[in-house]
């Protein structure tokens, strides 16, 4: 997901800066980065506002899936899976908010997910990260819209990438079946959302938008 | 969008009310994007002719009043360009009433016109898409007041609420097929359609906008053009797994799941 929608910014011309535990080939910048270390994401932010210039627009896509039924799901499981996907936001938020802010322009898109919108079964932690995210997106929307900053997500249903391995059940015909559209979203669906939220959605604020195959109307 | 002059090359749209503020700027957006587009409006006017001498859409009137007319526009369309692949299904009147004092003529007119026209003009786009095999996209514009409501809109609202039902269920029935459908709810848009409000809120358009503004964390109303993009974005060929979505393009006031 996260190279599709790097290769879509940089068609537009832009540069594009990658933060990940692994390289980011695609990149003009590549950091190794773990987005739950404020301070890592923050040296980072600098460095790029360094080497190419202001931080126009934030992509957040660090995330990870685990399915486990509630009962057994660990403090530390539900610790770090908050600390991924809600601690990544904040601490790429707060590292690029600033110049933004400064120059009373910029735009931050969270990459959430269908099943914070609509829940799933043995996804309760994983939901609740990724709800949390819609909730932080829709506040600070809230906070920054007069300042010339727009904040929304996208909350892609299940994804036709190679995290999703080829036994899993969303793979499945029958599941399949069960969307309307009978097919996974590609990861080029998010890269178009972020394509229009990034260039033409400019009053669209504190919106999600759900490529998710209609699995959540 | 705005990297992409030939994103729409081929195909053939229709845009209903096409010279109210925002199917204007539909028409400009989907002209932009290659489409050839068929421009509707209820009847010949300057601004229909210079919307087709500016754009290169073909102008095409008809009173949609009645669903019977609605079908024969779609049918008119395709009599003229033999194939339509996207709806813009985006007229719409309005007026404005307390519900105990309001006219049930005129109270049905508005629901009746908004979403009865619109359901038949959807049923006859399908019967079309549905035939000519390939799928389709059919972009619905709803409105905020049907999200959230509104003094003295109940007519207006009720009919923008029942596309948005009328939207989920065909976002549902239709996308095994490969026709999706999708709505924008726009917010407050700087188009003529603000007049109506002004005059029942007893104040100058000029007011009314910074009234609107008041509310909006964007601290403005939109543009026309904000929503044409919006429905670009809707009929893109790579967008494949967006359907029964309502997208809501209002500044961040409502920030809510539709």
């Amino acid at each position: 997901m996260g190279q599709a929608i790097t290769r879509r910014l940089t068609s537009l011309g832009m540069s594009v800066a990658g933060l990940d535990r692994a390289e980011s080939p695609l990149c003009e910048l590549s950091y190794a980065v773990d987005v739950t270390s404020a301070d890592e994401v923050a040296r980072a932010v600098n460095d790029i506002e360094a080497k190419l210039g202001a931080v126009d627009v934030l992509v957040t896509t660090a995330g990870h899936y685990e399915s486990t039924p509630l009962t057994d799901v660990t403090d530390e499981a539900a610790h770090r899976m908050l600390r991924v996907h809600v601690g990544g936001l904040l601490a790429c938020a707060q590292a690029v908010l600033p110049g933004m802010l400064s120059r009373g322009s910029g735009s931050i898109i969270a990459i959430t997910s269908e099943l914070a919108v609509g829940g799933g079964d043995r996804d309760s932690h994983y939901a609740m990260a990724k709800g949390a995210i819609i909730g932080v997106v829709r506040s600070l929307a809230a906070e920054v819209a007069a300042s010339g900053i727009r904040v929304n997500a996208v909350a892609p249903g299940p994804t036709n990438t190679p995290l999703l391995p080829a036994d899993s059940p969303w793979r499945a015909r029958d599941y399949l079946d069960t969307l309307p559209t009978r097919a996974l979203a590609e990861p080029e669906d998010v890269a178009v959302c972020v394509e229009y939220l990034v260039s033409d959605a400019t009053f669209t604020v504190g919106e999600v938008l759900n490529p998710n195959s209609g699995a959540v109307i | 969008m705005t990297t992409t002059q030939d994103l729409l090359g081929g195909k053939v749209a229709l845009v209903t009310g096409a010279t109210g503020g925002i199917g204007l700027a539909h028409t400009a957006a989907f002209r932009a994007a290659g489409a050839d587009v068929y421009a509707h409006a209820r009847h010949e006017s300057a601004s229909l002719s210079d919307l087709e001498s500016r754009t290169g859409a073909h102008g095409i009137t008809r009173d949609v009043a009645t669903p019977e007319a609605c079908r024969a526009l779609v049918r008119d369309v395709v009599a003229k360009a033999g194939r339509l692949d996207i709806l813009v299904a985006n007229h719409a009147t309005m007026s404005m009433a307390p519900l105990v004092e309001a006219d049930p003529t005129e109270w049905w007119r508005v629901v009746d016109t908004n979403l009865l026209g619109n359901y038949a003009l959807i049923q006859e786009t399908v019967r079309v898409m549905r035939e000519q095999g390939g799928g389709g996209r059919i972009v619905v514009i709803v409105s905020e007041w049907g999200v959230i409501g509104w003094p003295d809109a109940t007519a207006y609202a009720a009919s923008k609420a029942g596309l948005i039902s009328l939207v989920k269920c065909l976002g549902r029935e239709l996308a095994p097929e490969g026709i999706l459908v999708n709505a924008i709810a726009p917010g407050v848009i700087d188009t003529p359609q603000l007049n109506v409000d002004a005059e029942a809120a007893g104040v100058s358009l000029t007011e009314m906008h910074a009234i609107y503004a008041q509310d909006i964390p964007l601290g403005r109303i939109g543009d026309p053009r904000e929503i044409a993009d919006t429905a670009v974005f809707l009929a893109h060929p790579q967008l494949t797994a967006m359907a029964g979505q309502i997208v809501q393009v209002n500044g961040g006031s409502t920030r809510g799941r539709v």
